[in-house]
Order: C-alpha cells, then sequence, then structure tokens
C-alpha cells in the first residue's frame, strides 16, 4: 500500500485521536464513542454494500450477534471480557458466512437479498426476545466492574481510542482491499456478474469472504457498543435502527470508498448533535436535520460526500480526480 | 461489591477547588447573600416512540418545580430556587446515556425521570459515574436496582412489586364476587412488560385455582387486533389478562367491543391504556369496566385533586406520569432542604435516609432499602362510569370494584 493511500487515514486518526487530549467534556467523548461505534458498523456494511454492490437491509443481524455473543459469554460463563470481544467478532462473522452461503447459494441478488437479510435480523430478534439465554425481553447486563481487565475504563478517553482503533484499523483493511486482487474481484461482481463469472471470477467465494468481513466487522461494534453501555436487550441488538444506520453512514458518506462510512456517521451524527444544542427548545429537531441532509445527499451528492468531494476537486482543477 | 467511581480526578479536584475559591473570592458580599440557583435534572423521552409518556412525566417535573420555587425555593439554603435543566432522552438508552452527560456538564445536583427501563438503567449508570443522584420515576425492571449503586433510588414500585399485588388484588376480588372467573386468556406484547409479565401469569396463576386457555402474543407496534379478539371468542374465558402498551390495548378493547366478546372481567397489569384518561375519554364504551394494576395517584388527597384540575383545565391528560413525577421531584426537593446543600453526596445521604410523606401517590412514608422505597405500592383501578376509580387497596380507595361484569 502506498503512503498515498494511508495519508488521509493518518490525518483522521490523529484529528479524532487528538480530540481527548483537548477536549475533557464527557459530553463530546460520549458522543463520539458513540459515532465511532455507528462508524464501524458503517463500515463493515461498505466492504459488502459499497465495493460488493451486495445491499444488506439486515446488517442488525451482526451488530446483534457481536453484541449478544460478548455480553452472553461475560455475564452467563463468566468468560473475559476481551476474549468475548474477539468471540463476539467471530460469531458475527459466521452468521455473516451462513446468511450469505445461504442466500447467495440460491442466487439472490438486489431486492432480494436485501429482503433476506432484513428477515434474518427480523428473525433473530424474535429469538432474542423469546429465548432465555438473552435475558428474554428484559436484556442482558454486563455487571459493572470498572477495570481494564474487564474492558470497562473509568475515563471515557480510553473508549473514543479504543473505537477508534478499530475504525482504523477497518480504514486500513478497506484501503488494502481496494488495491488488492480480492478487491478488484469483488468491485467486478458489483459492477456486472454475469462478466465477472465469465472471466473467471469465483464470484460465490467472493461475495462470501466479503460478507464474513463485513459481519465481522458490524459485530466488532455490536460488542463494543455492549462493553460500553453494559446493556443489551433485542430491539438495541437486532433492531432496525442499527440496519438503517449502518447503511445510511457511506449512503451520506459515500459508499465503496474508505473513508465515506466515517465521514457520513460524523456527519449525520455531527450535524444531529448541533441542532440540538442549537435549538434544543424543539424537541426532535435533530432527526429533521437527519432526514433533512438525507433527501439533500440522495438528490445532489448520489456519490455520497466523498463523491461530490471529488467531483468539486476535478472542477476546480480542471480534470483528475478518481 | 465496592465499586469506586466515586474517587474524583485529580483535575476535577483542582477543578472544583479552584471554582470555589474563585467564586468566593469574586462574589461581592451582597451578591452571596442571595442564594443561587440549584439545577435539577430531568430527562423524558420527548421524541419517538415514548413521547407521549415523556410529556406527561416534563409536565408533572415542571408544576412541582414551578410550584416549590413560588413557595419560596429550598428554605434551608437561603430561599434558593430550583432550575430545572432538561434533556430528551429521544425513546433509546444511547440518548439517555448522553443526556446525563449533558445534564452532568451543566452541574446539576440530581437527575429525575427516564421512564423507560432501557433508558434508566443505562442512564443511571450513566450517572453513577459522577455519584449523581438520580430518582427513577417508572422504570420498573428489577435490575435497575439490584445492581447495587449507591446513587439510584426508585420511587415507584417495580416489577415484583406490582405484579406481586396484582396477583393478590385478583384473588381477593374474585374471591369477594364468589370465585365467578376461573379461566384465562393472557395476551401481551412480545417485549420488556408483556412477556415477563406473561411467564410469570403462567407460573402464578395456576398455583391459585386459575386455569389458563392460551397465551397470545402481539407485536409492539400492532395494527390489528382482530385475530386476537377471534381467537378470545373461541376460547370464552372468564378474564382476560392483558399486558400492552397504549395503542395495542386500545385496538383490542375496540375490537373486542365490536365483536362483542364480553369476559367477566378484563384484568389488566401495568398497562398503558387501561388506567388512561385518553382512552377512557376516546372510547368510554371500550373502556368500560377495565381494570387495571398500576401506578396511581391517592385520589382522596386534596393536592392530586388540584393537580388534576390543572392539569385538565389546560386540555391535558392527567396521567400518572404527572402525579408520579411531581411526587419524585418533590421528595428531591426534600432530601436537599434536609441537607441544606446541592452537594451530591449530601443529597444522596439525604435522599437514603428520606422519610418523605408529601408527596401525592397511595403510598406510605418513603423508606429506601437498596434504592427501592419499600413505601411504594400500586393500586388497583376500574373505569366506571366514564371516570377512573381506585378498587383496591381500601385504604386509598374512592369506589367498590365490579366485577363480574356481566352478571
Amino acid at each position: 500500500m502506498t503512503g498515498r493511500a494511508l495519508m488521509p487515514i493518518l490525518v483522521a486518526a490523529l484529528l479524532i485521536g487528538a480530540i481527548p487530549l483537548f477536549v475533557s467534556a464527557n459530553t463530546v467523548l460520549n458522543f463520539l464513542v458513540f459515532t465511532l461505534i455507528i462508524a464501524l458498523a458503517a463500515q463493515g456494511w461498505n466492504i459488502l454494500g459499497g465495493y460488493g454492490g451486495q445491499f444488506s437491509f439486515g446488517h442488525a443481524a451482526f451488530f446483534g450477534t457481536g453484541a449478544y455473543a460478548a455480553a452472553i459469554l461475560q455475564s452467563r460463563f463468566g468468560i473475559n471480557a476481551w476474549a468475548a470481544f474477539a468471540i463476539g467478532i467471530a460469531a458475527g462473522a459466521a452468521i455473516g458466512w451462513i446468511i450469505g452461503y445461504l442466500s447467495f447459494r440460491s442466487g439472490l441478488r438486489g431486492s432480494y437479498f436485501a429482503l433476506v437479510t432484513l428477515a434474518f435480523a427480523e428473525v433473530f430478534r424474535i429469538l432474542a426476545n423469546a429465548s432465555a439465554i438473552t435475558g428474554g425481553a428484559a436484556g442482558l447486563l454486563v455487571k459493572l466492574d470498572v477495570r481494564p481487565e474487564n474492558f470497562q475504563f473509568a475515563s471515557r478517553a480510553v473508549f473514543v481510542w479504543i473505537a477508534l482503533a478499530l475504525v482504523v484499523a477497518v480504514l486500513v483493511l478497506t484501503a488494502w482491499i481496494e488495491r488488492s486482487r480480492f478487491g478488484a474481484q469483488l468491485v467486478a461482481v458489483r459492477e456486472n456478474e454475469g462478466a465477472a463469472k465469465a472471466l473467471g471470477v469465483d464470484t460465490l467465494k467472493v461475495k462470501l469472504t466479503a460478507i464474513a468481513l463485513s459481519a465481522g466487522v458490524t459485530a466488532a461494534a455490536g460488542a463494543l457498543y455492549v462493553q460500553y453501555f453494559l446493556y443489551i436487550d433485542a430491539n438495541i441488538a437486532y433492531g432496525t435502527w442499527i440496519s438503517v444506520e449502518a447503511l445510511l453512514a457511506p449512503i451520506i458518506g459515500g459508499a465503496g470508498t474508505v473513508l465515506g462510512p466515517l465521514v457520513g456517521a460524523v456527519t449525520l451524527h455531527g450535524l444531529g448533535e448541533i441542532t440540538k444544542t442549537l435549538a434544543g427548545r424543539v424537541p426532535g429537531i435533530d432527526l429533521v436535520a437527519f432526514g433533512a441532509l438525507l433527501i439533500v445527499a440522495v438528490a445532489f451528492a448520489p456519490d455520497g460526500i466523498i463523491g461530490l468531494a471529488r467531483r468539486l476537486r476535478a472542477r476546480i482543477g480542471g480534470g483528475g480526480g478518481a | 461489591m465496592a465499586i469506586d467511581l466515586s474517587r474524583p480526578t485529580r483535575r476535577q479536584l483542582i477543578k472544583t477547588a479552584a471554582l470555589g475559591g474563585v467564586a468566593t473570592l469574586a462574589m461581592p458580599a451582597y451578591l452571596r447573600a442571595q442564594a443561587p440557583a440549584i439545577k435539577v435534572g430531568i430527562i423524558q423521552p420527548v421524541t419517538g416512540a415514548l413521547a407521549q409518556d415523556g410529556e406527561f412525566g416534563r409536565m408533572g417535573a415542571e408544576m412541582a418545580l414551578n410550584e416549590i420555587n413560588a413557595a419560596g425555593g429550598i428554605k434551608s439554603m437561603g430561599g434558593a430556587r430550583l432550575e430545572m435543566v432538561f434533556g430528551d432522552a429521544r425513546s433509546n438508552p444511547e440518548a439517555g446515556t448522553q443526556e446525563v452527560e449533558k445534564l452532568q456538564a451543566e452541574g446539576v445536583c440530581a437527575i429525575v425521570g427516564g421512564f423507560a427501563s432501557p433508558i434508566c438503567l443505562a442512564a443511571t449508570q450513566a450517572a453513577a459515574r459522577y455519584n449523581l443522584p438520580y430518582i427513577v420515576d417508572v422504570g420498573v425492571s428489577d435490575q435497575i436496582i439490584s445492581r447495587g449503586l449507591t446513587n439510584t433510588f426508585r420511587f415507584a414500585p417495580g416489577f415484583g412489586m406490582v405484579t406481586g399485588v396484582a396477583l393478590d388484588n385478583l384473588v381477593k376480588l374474585n374471591d369477594a364476587a364468589g370465585k365467578p372467573a376461573k379461566t384465562v386468556v393472557l395476551v401481551h406484547e412480545d417485549g420488556l412488560f408483556g412477556s415477563g409479565l406473561a411467564k410469570l401469569m403462567q407460573t402464578e396463576l395456576p398455583k391459585r385455582g386459575f386455569e389458563i386457555l392460551e397465551t397470545i402474543a402481539h407485536p409492539t407496534p400492532a395494527r390489528d387486533m382482530s385475530n386476537v379478539a377471534l381467537r378470545i371468542r373461541s376460547l370464552n374465558p372468564d378474564l382476560v389478562i392483558p399486558s400492552s402498551y397504549y395503542g395495542e390495548f386500545v385496538l383490542l378493547a375496540r375490537t373486542m367491543q365490536q365483536q362483542r366478546i364480553r369476559p367477566k372481567g378484563i384484568y389488566a397489569v401495568l398497562n398503558g391504556a387501561a388506567s388512561n384518561f385518553r382512552f377512557v375519554k376516546e372510547f368510554p364504551e371500550a373502556a368500560a369496566n377495565v381494570m387495571d394494576c398500576n401506578h396511581w395517584y391517592d385520589p382522596r388527597n386534596t393536592k392530586a385533586q388540584e393537580l388534576k384540575k390543572q392539569v385538565e383545565a389546560q386540555g391535558k391528560v392527567f396521567a400518572y406520569n404527572v402525579p408520579l413525577n411531581y411526587s419524585c421531584v418533590k421528595l428531591l426537593a426534600d432530601a436537599i432542604e434536609r441537607a441544606g446543600s446541592a452537594d451530591r453526596a449530601k443529597v444522596t445521604e439525604a435522599l437514603a435516609a428520606s422519610t418523605f410523606k408529601d408527596h401525592i401517590m397511595p403510598y406510605g412514608p418513603t423508606k429506601f432499602v437498596n434504592g427501592q422505597n419499600t413505601g411504594a405500592a400500586p393500586v388497583n383501578t376500574q373505569v366506571q362510569n366514564g371516570d377512573i376509580k381506585v378498587i383496591f387497596p381500601d385504604a386509598f380507595a374512592d369506589a367498590k370494584p365490579v366485577f363480574p361484569v356481566q352478571g
């Protein structure tokens, strides 16, 4: 990977990573952690949806699996939080692979694939809401015991850095995918699956790898959510809200770009938070801003903010740009 | 197990000390005499799915704060006024946490509210980091007070307490009427309240001589309850025990009325609509004689009656959240008054030792044991002649139960 590819990642990491050094307000840090968790989930979606063109409406299935795995292993089996976190990611990836195998083997594409993922997430939600191991509808609490070995920290800054480290790791992974043979095959599948197949690309294998990676990343976001909020229930874990968040951020930021999900998540939530501060007296004003931004983005920046920036740069620079 | 979140960091200590020092030095004597306002955090979900309940809660809290200020504020602190700092929990736990952080940054001395259990769970935990006293208004999940958080107090009864009372009173009601009810159909929403409650009923009702014909779960939101109603008709139970949120129960009650399904009683527990004046006003026929075991105000309390009139004069609904939040804020004000300080540790201590009686709930004197007010109790209500009456316990009742409904 060239330095040029890593430069924007480094800049983004330094910018966000420096915030806790200058801002000690926990309001800001808490907002950052939550936004980074969303960004991470969105990065997962971006690998499959942005690069692979397989639009999932059910990334909650992976987010929830990561979250529940981390919570159940800790609270029911007393497994160390860090180990539970790793297993949560693996569990999410495995679920991703299984869902991928079932749907891609049946040749589901486009809206059919989207509907199947949506259905899987809903099935998981209902199961988690009913079964005893997930605590049913009452949800699961991870015991509050603030020690680093429990993946719980007194300072919110530490969480910012951990979430950021994960986001950066996935940024590097995505940048690598963009330049790898696997990435090229994935994009080929997105652009024209039939043609890719004719050229000898094992499309099933490519798509399965993509969904497993994608699911693993989103599961990491879920597991991180549990470590941070220490509580999970079926509607948080497998609710449609996270599926929507995971696909909105890349769409706003720029699907199929390295920085798109992060930019999208920061823009969406940042804008929401700013409107709330400016017009705090009106309840729900941040949601209005959220909706307006989405409409504007879809109407005027179909390639997201990153795509818009590229177009503007190309216009100003008189050509060039990717 | 001791959780040490209380230890302030060095930076915080220096900051507080410096601020205190600067404040004392900078303030001229005449300003010092005028007590500064005490900030009180109120968290309610006023957007999203729970917005209706959040608004009720906010209204109650606001009324109490206004009243306290009008009566001269906190006297032990030179008549200091209470200032509300409001946080919108947007019906989800993340937003609840974010609002706690915001209120903490604003320097509130305590927080009241939360409404839904997941919000309360997350928000109390976030407040515990700062030893910020937190009074839960509704949040019935018993997990809220079983985590050993010393900052968390719940004024109202929890799930275990409400269901226990509900079962006892059901037996009492049935026995007094000559045991007309033997068979039961449980209808519940598949979330926290409904599922937990149904499970409990399934184990407890047979022990008390009732036969459960079927347990019917439905999602929230549900837009059609015809199938549930038809199933009830074919099973023809003596009692229907629904535990659902507002919209679904209203729909069920209306469908049952339209289909002329008339069990001997509808006995709801912690229902979102069965003791809601809006339901009674909008669908008086469907609501007639529905019983509920829930949070409620003390109907014999003159202050409560006065408050109800005030709320209704504004064209609003006097839901249980209003008197409950009103009482919670009063409880906090009483603690600040006794502590003589807005210092968190002192307020927490005063809350823990509280024997507060000036509330408008059908509770005894307040006594917190591990954060739960053991003086709290739910009551049984019944919709009678377009009004909601308390039928149990006798100490607070303003009507006799109508049961069985169809002789």
